[in-house]
């Protein structure tokens, strides 16, 4: 208690857009650490307690998804991939892609998944989405095993390069979490942005080099093209994966910025628009 | 030394905004995001302070700012205008059973709903034992909480609040959770946190809890702050609130038109006072007075007591059916034992005949303090005898054959 006694005065005001109150923002987040844990823990085993699959469901739907572009772009239409098997060559880009695509499935919905709990009681708020996005990593985690089995299958040995991929996937975690900070915070007040959602991500995926490799986009459309991070990171990852190539930097480097951009301007938004989430939820 | 500040603080909620968004369309919703809402202001620069080790206890009627208070001071929503300053950590039992998930068992839930209050891991895990001991619901740690009964669900919820260390503790109406001896074992946490030095903020209907439990207690209403000082004060400038409220239901007619109409209603102490203080258990008696214009056959006179929580009636005194003559008059009620639970109550008082309601006079508020000792809602008067002892020839199975259906 003596301690206690000479903790800082913890001050509540009127909301504001502040970046200085967003770094106070951190520091309690880092305070909630064990809360994370706990919750993505939990996240991860609700989800696979009471279905038979269990974590295979992770591996699932790159698998599935793998199964159906590989007869759609290499049985019926011959699509370009870069001399590796174009089953292998388009599973690598669905990892990246459906963690992706999975964190914002999932975390947009997941304030006003939790009304009842942000009604009642009172924690860093950004803790629902990130969860939700770790637990999606956590899955690709899961997936990246079936990726290892398929180059095993296929006889292609992997090189340092791979390596690569860790820095990648962080770009792809800053990227699906400044997303979901908005687009979490957003549907408190919008419902339609999780209606909206899956057609949107249905459409970037095919704005992003997944069953395709990025040397069939015109050149002239590459600048606005490589604003989309996830271009930089899929067409990478298979390239670091699968090609034994150096990375892309050009189509990286734009994306990189963007997401350096977003994810504070995504986190003070998300910290303002927190302080009264409870009142219109 | 202060260990929360309240100053000038205003809460204004947007009443569009928390209403029905679905059905406004697309550009509604547009529009409203732009657009400031009808405003509703929940609180109106309000400022208090409480030291440390203080209990203080918060009053009013419902809506009347308490609950907006609990959420500002646990931060789940913020001020419109002004500032709350806390110095010390800060623990709400608020909502028990928060974050339980019925899939996960009793362990996993423990932590899950004990790190949302703001607990780490390693102290849960150091208190888990206790926390099971507690609720009582230690052989079922292992379960799904699912496969849980509603009382060890809220047991468990509880103890797992009531194990948070923190300097400064709000509590709602949490005191009235599970069975009665549950209760009590709360209601003594509480006092050995309250002994050990922790700042306490209880927000109750239950005016017999607050006065005992707190050295200091607000009265609120519609958002402002109209009392301050002793609990058993306010307390009483609580129910002199309720009296002069005005009259609802008057549905255009005035009283003089009335066949009847009630002009006063009372309670009365045993030195025969009027008083607005009654006991569970204990003797009480109320004069109702009235007045008919007109001769009225078959009427009769009733004391309708609302629960002040949600308005419910929970009991009631009757008079009739008499033959009332023109003029004024009067009734008392009494009962040698008040079956009403500790709390605050409001009186309605009705006349009614054969064809219906002649007048309906709401609302008088008072209060029912700890008396005799009792087990859920109501006191229930009994006599009791002994049928037999230890050791007394034959009695035990004569005796019970009696009850049982021939």
């Amino acid at each position: 208690m003596d301690q206690e006694s000479h903790a800082c005065t913890k001050v509540i005001g009127p909301a504001r857009f502040s970046p200085v109150a967003a770094i106070g923002g951190v520091r309690e987040l880092l305070r909630h650490s064990d809360l994370l844990y706990t919750l993505t823990l939990h996240r991860i085993k609700v989800r696979y307690k009471q279905s038979v699959l269990g974590v295979g469901w992770a591996v699932l739907q790159p698998l599935l998804l793998m199964v159906v572009y590989t007869i759609i772009f290499s049985v019926i239409v011959k699509m370009p991939s870069e001399g590796a098997p174009y089953a292998v060559f388009v599973y690598a880009a669905l990892l990246p892609w459906t963690f992706f695509s999975t964190s914002i499935a999932t975390a947009s919905a997941s304030m006003v998944s939790h009304g009842s709990l942000i009604t009642k009681v009172y924690f860093p708020r950004e803790i629902l989405p990130m969860t939700y996005v770790l637990a999606a990593f956590f899955d690709f985690l899961m997936a990246s095993i079936v990726l290892a089995i398929l180059l095993a299958i296929y006889h292609i040995a992997v090189g340092v390069s791979v390596l690569l991929v860790v820095p990648l996937m962080l770009i792809a975690f800053a990227f699906s979490l400044a997303m979901t900070l908005i687009l979490s915070a957003f549907q408190v007040r919008f419902r339609d942005i999780g209606i909206a959602m899956g057609l949107v991500m249905q459409l970037w995926m095919y704005a992003t080099p997944v069953v395709y490799p990025l040397s069939v986009v015109p050149k002239r459309y590459l600048w606005i093209y490589s604003l989309n991070p996830m271009s930089g990171v899929v067409e990478n990852f298979r390239r670091v994966v699968l090609l034994h190539s150096s990375v892309n930097v050009a189509i990286l480097i734009p994306g990189l910025l963007v997401c350096a951009v977003l994810l504070p301007v995504a986190y003070i938004y998300f910290k303002t628009a927190e302080a009264t989430m409870a009142d219109v939820i | 030394m202060y260990d929360l500040e309240f100053l000038d603080v205003s809460k204004k909620y947007g009443i569009a905004d928390s209403s029905n968004a679905e059905s406004a369309g697309l550009s509604g919703k547009i529009a409203r995001f732009w657009k400031s809402p009808a405003d509703f202001w929940a609180l109106r620069d309000v400022t208090f302070r409480v030291s440390r080790g203080e209990s203080l206890g918060i009053i009013g009627h419902n809506g009347a700012g308490k609950s907006t208070i609990l959420k500002l001071l646990s931060n789940i929503t913020t001020p419109s205008r002004g500032e709350i300053r806390i110095r010390r950590k800060i623990a709400g039992l608020l909502e028990v059973g928060s974050g339980f998930h019925p899939e996960l068992t009793g362990r996993e839930n423990a932590f899950l709903s004990g790190s949302i209050l703001g607990m780490r891991r390693a102290e849960i895990a150091a208190k888990l034992e206790s926390i099971f001991d507690f609720a009582g619901v230690r052989e079922f740690a292992d379960v799904p909480v699912k496969r849980y009964s509603s009382g060890m669900y809220v047991r468990l919820g509880f103890s797992i609040a009531a194990h948070l260390e923190a300097g400064i503790l709000l509590l709602d109406e949490v005191l009235a959770v599970g069975d009665a001896k549950f209760q009590e074992k709360c209601q003594r946490r509480i006092l050995e946190l309250k002994a050990s030095g922790t700042t306490i903020v209880f927000i109750s209907h239950d005016l017999a809890a607050v006065r005992t439990l707190c050295d200091r207690a607000l009265l609120l209403n519609r958002g402002k702050l109209i009392g301050e000082g002793a609990p058993s004060d306010v307390i009483a400038q609580y129910a002199r609130l309720g009296s002069e409220r005005p009259e609802e239901q008057q549905e255009g007619v005035t009283s003089l038109q009335r066949a009847a109409h009630v002009t006063s209603f009372y309670f009365f102490d045993d030195r025969g006072e009027p008083t607005t203080e009654l006991r569970t258990g204990f003797p009480v008696r109320a004069v109702l007075e009235y007045e008919a214009s007109r001769p009225i056959s078959r009427a009769t006179i009733n004391a309708l007591f609302y629960w002040s929580g949600d308005w419910s009636v929970s009991s009631h005194f009757a008079a009739g059916p008499m033959d009332l003559m023109p003029g004024m008059g009067a009734i008392e009620f009494s009962s040698d034992e008040l079956t009403l639970g500790p709390g605050a109550y409001a009186v309605s008082c009705t006349i009614e005949d054969d064809e219906g309601e002649i007048d309906f006079v709401s609302k008088t508020y008072f209060s029912v303090a700890a008396g005799k000792p009792m087990r859920g809602k109501f006191f229930s008067p009994n006599r009791w005898r002994r049928l037999s002892e230890p050791g007394t020839v034959g009695a035990r199975s004569g005796q019970l054959h009696d009850i049982e259906p021939r």
